[in-house]
């Protein structure tokens, strides 16, 4: 039946010619790399369930009695956009699933590119010739972030109408044209009536076309250049290795997508999300307090509230405050991110192409780095919830607060160190990371013990109890701090000698030690390299 | 779930492939990278269909938890297990029942050889300059037009989107004399509100305003005369704050949340949003949290009849910073 | 018996009985209109709640009497003046004393602590003879209000309630009720696990830093709406979607929608995907590799090898 049906579009669309490349493209199959693929699925359930949506939300700001189901809230005057979110929530069948479902999404969403521009970043795949891909993704995660405080905004609800009286302010606070900016995008002053069906016009339509668009570039391209991979046996920078696209690929995403599906909707089956009915309608002479904006947005709150009182004023005019966590931060923050390849490029000398990953211990300087800055925004992350926090640590507010202006400067400052370390204490021993092969302790008929490896897994490494046995040609000297003790290699050394010594095998020996290099000899008799994360060669 | 566990741990273990990478274009269906990669085939089979089975199970149940209008758990919790068995269910087919390959393909460069690139300019370039070279007035005369179809889309793009600020931003609906009336449109008397207490007040023109909310609280008992200002305005706001009653705009001078809360006995707003802490006994100075300026007061007195009215509008805008503010 | 002593007894019977039926009528009856829902509620009907009883015999203080100078005493002073640590209680009202003692705030834990919400040391009863010796000691100071004995809020209206409650009551508590820290170390408390009783009293007396609202502020239907809304929807909210996580909102979405949500689909992912092989030497950049060993145990890659592969 397939057959007539396929025959009719290859005969007018030559698929049968395009698509055998198609089909057997190959794709590397680490998980990682399925990070992104997160995403991308969870931007297709809030498509599906957006539409659902966008059929019984009314984007209007116009006044109604609410005269739904819900109690406290019957006879009130709400806005038509509240009040049809109500409507979806307790009236229409499978309205309060979808709209769960796609506030769950959105979450998975934002927190899966995160992860995802993090994967990319530790394993340096931003690099030529994948430039270009870097900025088309980290502008979407710009406009992911963007939509989702655009969404989460329709429903005109106490706690998000706080947040855009905020956004109004910040706007509000850009130099020379932020009054002006703020009149237009709002329609006039705060609160006007535009701003919800601006929102919805937005949310709905042009930020996902252009995220569509975005999206469709960031495949493409990956298609083109094809995925970097992982360094291992029998892979280059020539080839990729991996699944083919059909069957293997198709049916392993394929069903990896309906397992994010599935997570998102476990998520809506427990965890309520957005109760809209508790908060009640935005009014501007009314607030809550523990307003906290969606976790995405989350840095931003941190940074409005740790940031102190400063203002420039002069000449008649001003430079408010929150210019400068809320603009200020922001623009900086993305501007280096959509720069970084560059950036990375000018201060490393490297323009070569790159196809194969690093492991992110082998760049220790860019890991740590990363993670340095990722902790500068975590840290502002946690002070959005300071009072949250103080009421839970029962601790006092002034003083949460106080802690994270310090936190937030120190955090990074040890993290960069730290990471650093852990880094090439990672290197200096290959196997760390992999699975260790175990040893079983058998007892043989004679009522003696013989330790014997376990099954082989893949990837196992051999970690023998057995130590290993001295070169003949070794002659242990007592060593002194500063002597040189004479003749021997570096395999009497403990500690992570640099040359990867490996414990694979009890019957290495000396094979194990052909390749390392004697220590300097300044550093024979010195104390061992290496520091607490070092596990060492031998158990001498 | 660790991939290769197998036995009793009920995934099914993979063969280990290790055979040399082909092109999958050149592998021949003998070849060793397409067998499957189930060490058996039938377990992996039987596990992906018990997958398809439990999730056939969950849709229907989906089906009828909709029909019968269940609650949201139900039709969730179906839903999942729709949705996860067949996930589940084709994973699994994806990995154990399929070609193991390893398979692998070559990674051209992409960059162009010096004939391509060649080749490209021919036609490209050397055509398109032969209809630009010594075109100058025609590109101008281009560039012209472009250039103020590019100006005049600022306008119904930008401008046409809302109203100039103008001195909008400047004032509120506070005037001279205005009452001072709570949500409901009731005009407040001082006896109204006891010692500690507070109220949210409008002008009657603009009751439930974003900028002329205003919080009147009774801060302290005083028999006659007025709260005493501070030192820096011990002249202009001498008879602002009568009877121990004063009033603050409500709109938070950082971010422009209202300041709903007020702390009874140590006298002070505190700014839910980013918690901002203005001393009300001290003309609203923030005296922590990241609030730039104190809150406006609105001056008041007590008419003949006993209500609280305005003595005039706020005297400098209130809420956030903006460019055009200064140091009004 | 003597005439005297009969008539000391009939005196001293219908002194019980008046007593008896005047603390009946308060803590079984209402109903007296205070408990309207229509705003407009006037102050008369609030006045019935105000005014509290206030048995003289001495034998009916007497048990509330010792309590509190067991208990109270150390800090308020014998009769109730005030001291050092603590304000006065003469004229204070019934209502702030039963609010103080039913939330566990009095008596502090230690001498110097801070009030915290605890369970209550007194039950019920105790609580109410203690009331009743306080308010006995000093006529009330008006304006402060007495227990509201026959609280009565099924018909509250609980829309006003909640419009009120978004008011008034949301900047320190939260929109849900679930409390929050102020500055300076204090706290506004959560409003699950309080009464009804405790509410009403806590809106008119304004406890601590809590601000007062008095009966020209909030009626006493609009009072008795905010009760409502607080016990019924506060207290017991709509939940339809599951695990209401707290009430603290977006934080605690966050929370969940990253390490449940996220974590899950990572975990999904790494079963989805390979795992890699233990790196060799070859084709990599600039890393040595584990020492070869022979053939098969130190070799595990083994694309080429004939070994265990996508690991």
């Amino acid at each position: 039946m397939i057959d007539p049906i396929f025959n009719w579009f290859d005969v007018r669309l030559g698929i049968s010619g395009s698509g055998r490349r198609m089909v057997n493209k190959i794709f590397p199959d680490h998980w990682s790399f399925l990070i992104g693929e997160i995403a991308l699925y969870s931007f297709i359930v809030l498509l599906g369930t957006g539409i659902f949506l966008t059929l019984y939300f009314v984007p209007s700001s116009k006044i109604v009695p609410y005269d739904g189901s819900y109690g406290p809230l019957r006879g009130q005057l709400v806005s038509e956009a509240f009040a049809s979110t109500l409507n979806l929530s307790f009236a229409v069948r499978g309205g309060l699933l979808m709209r769960q479902m796609h506030h769950w999404a959105a979450n998975i969403f934002v927190g899966s590119i995160v992860v995802h521009m993090l994967r990319v970043f530790f394993t340096g795949a931003f690099r030529k010739p994948r430039e270009l891909n870097w900025i088309v993704g980290s502008t979407m995660l710009i406009l992911a972030i963007f939509n989702g405080f655009l969404g989460y905004s329709l429903p005109d609800d106490l706690v998000s109408g706080t947040g855009i009286r905020i956004s109004f302010s910040i706007v509000e606070s850009i130099p020379l044209i932020g009054s002006y900016m703020a009149f237009f995008l709002f329609g006039g002053n705060f609160p006007g009536t535009a701003i919800i069906p601006r929102f919805f016009i937005l949310h709905v339509l042009i930020l996902p076309a252009v995220i569509v668009g975005l999206l469709g570039a960031h495949l493409g391209m990956l298609v083109r250049q094809k995925h970097t991979q992982f360094p291992g046996k029998g892979k280059t920078s020539r080839n990729v290795v991996g699944a083919p696209l059909w069957p293997n690929f198709a049916a392993k995403s394929g069903g990896f997508m309906l397992l994010v599906v599935a997570v998102t909707g476990f998520l809506s089956a427990a965890f309520q999300i957005n109760p809209i009915w508790l908060y009640g309608p935005y009014v501007p002479y009314k607030v809550s307090y523990a307003v906290q904006p969606d976790w995405y947005m989350g840095w931003l709150d941190g940074a409005l509230r740790i940031m102190p009182s400063w203002e420039i004023v002069g000449f008649g005019h001003m430079v408010p405050n929150v210019f400068f966590p809320a603009i200020l931060l922001p623009g900086i923050t993305f501007g280096v991110l959509q720069a970084w390849p560059f950036i990375e490029a000018r201060l490393t000398h490297d323009y070569a192409d790159h196809q194969i990953l690093d492991r992110p211990r082998d760049k220790p300087k860019r890991t740590a780095f990363g993670a340095a800055v990722f902790a500068f925004y975590f840290v502002l992350f946690g002070a959005s919830a300071t009072d949250v926090l103080a009421n839970y640590l029962s601790i006092s507010l002034n003083v949460v607060l106080t802690s994270f202006r310090f936190l937030v400067i120190l955090v990074p400052l040890i993290v960069y160190p730290v990471a650093y370390q852990i880094c090439k204490e990672l290197q200096s021993v290959p196997t760390a990371g992999q699975r260790k092969r175990a040893n079983v302790i058998m007892r043989s008929s004679e009522g003696g013990y013989t330790t014997v490896p376990s099954e082989p897994r893949p990837g196992d490494v051999e970690l023998s109890l057995d130590p290993l046995p001295l070169d003949e040609d070794v002659e242990l000297v007592p060593v002194m701090a500063g002597a040189p003790a004479g003749g021997d290699d570096g395999s009497t050394g403990p500690g992570g000698s640099t040359g990867g010594g490996s414990t694979g095998g009890g019957s290495t020996g000396p094979g194990g030690s052909s390749r390392s290099q004697p220590p300097p000899a300044e550093d024979q008799g010195a104390r061992p390299k290496g520091g607490i994360f070092t596990i060492p060669r031998d158990y001498r | 779930m660790p991939e290769n566990a197998g036995g009793p741990t009920g995934s099914p273990e993979q063969v280990p492939s290790g055979h040399k990478k082909i092109p999958v274009s050149a592998a021949r269906p003998d070849a060793p990278q397409f067998q499957v990669a189930a060490k058996n085939p039938r377990r992996a089979e039987r596990v992906a269909v018990s997958g398809f089975l439990l999730s056939a199970a969950g849709f229907a149940g989906f089906g009828a938890c909709y029909w019968q209008n269940y609650s949201n758990f139900w039709l969730a919790i179906t839903f999942t297990i729709g949705f996860a068995g067949l996930g589940y269910g084709l994973v699994v087919w994806g990995k154990y029942l399929m070609p193991r390959g390893p398979f692998e393909e070559t990674r051209h460069s992409l960059e162009p050889t010096p004939t391509q690139r060649e080749e490209f300019m021919e036609d490209f370039a050397s055509r398109g300059k032969m209809a630009v070279e010594r075109r100058g007035v025609l590109l101008k005369a281009l560039g012209l037009a472009s250039g103020i179809l590019g100006v005049v889309l600022a306008f119904p793009l930008i401008r046409s989107l809302g109203p100039l600020p103008k001195t909008t931003l400047r004032k509120t609906a506070w005037r001279k004399g205005s009452y001072l009336v709570d949500i409901t449109g009731r005009k407040i008397k001082p006896a109204d509100i006891e010692v500690g207490g507070f109220v949210t007040v409008f002008p009657p023109d603009d009751v439930g305003g974003a900028y002329s909310q205003t919080m009147l609280i009774h801060v302290t008992l005083l028999e006659s005369g007025y709260m005493k200002p501070p030192p820096q305005f011990a002249q202009q706001r001498a008879t602002w704050a009568p009877l121990g009653y004063i009033a603050f705009s409500k709109v938070c001078t950082h971010a422009g949340c209202p300041v709903g809360l007020y702390e009874e006995l140590t006298e002070k707003m505190l700014c839910p949003c980013h918690q901002s802490l203005f001393d009300v006994t001290d003309a609203a100075i923030p005296i922590f949290g990241p609030a730039p300026r104190p809150l406006p007061q609105l001056p008041l007195y007590i008419d003949d009849e006993g209500y609280f009215r305005a003595q005039d509008g706020y005297n400098e805008p209130v809420g956030p910073g903006y460019w055009e503010r200064g140091n009004d | 018996m003597t005439s005297p002593t009969l008539w000391r007894r009939a005196l001293l019977t219908l002194a019980l009985l008046v007593s008896a039926s005047f603390v009946g009528v308060f803590v079984l009856g209402g109903g007296r209109g205070d408990a309207s829902r229509a705003s407009g509620s006037t102050e008369v009907a609030s006045a019935s709640l105000t005014s509290q009883d206030s048995p003289t015999d001495a034998d009916e203080l007497a048990a509330g009497r010792t309590l509190f100078v067991e208990n109270c005493s150390s800090c308020h002073g014998i009769s109730a003046e005030g001291g050092v640590r603590a304000p006065p209680l003469l004229g204070v009202g019934g209502a702030t004393v039963d609010l103080w003692l039913s939330s566990g705030w009095m008596p502090l834990a230690e001498p110097a602590a801070e009030p915290e919400r605890k369970p209550a040391k007194f039950d019920r009863a105790q609580v109410l003879e203690i009331v009743r010796y306080v308010t006995s000691l000093a006529p009330t100071t008006p304006g402060n209000p007495g227990i509201p004995f026959g609280l009565e809020i099924s018909h509250a209206d609980v829309a006003e309630g909640f419009s009120l409650f978004a008011l008034n009551c949301a900047p320190c508590h939260t929109i849900t009720g679930a409390g929050d820290a102020l500055a300076d170390g204090i706290q506004a408390p959560s409003l699950h696990g309080v009464t009804k009783t405790m509410v009403w009293e806590a809106i008119r007396t304004g406890p601590g830093n809590m601000p007062r609202f008095g009966p020209g502020t909030i009626s006493p239907g609009q009072v008795v709406d905010i009760v409502g809304y607080v016990v019924e929807n506060i207290q017991q909210p709509v939940s339809p979607g599951g695990f209401s996580l707290g009430g603290v909102g977006p934080v605690a979405e966050g929370f969940v929608g990253l390490f449940v949500g996220v974590g899950l689909t990572l975990l999904a992912a790494l079963w989805v995907g390979d795992r890699n092989e233990p790196e060799e030497d070859e084709g990599h950049e600039g890393h040595e590799g584990p020492e070869g060993g022979d053939g098969h145990a130190g070799d595990h890659t083994g694309i080429q090898h004939g070994e265990l592969a996508h690991a």
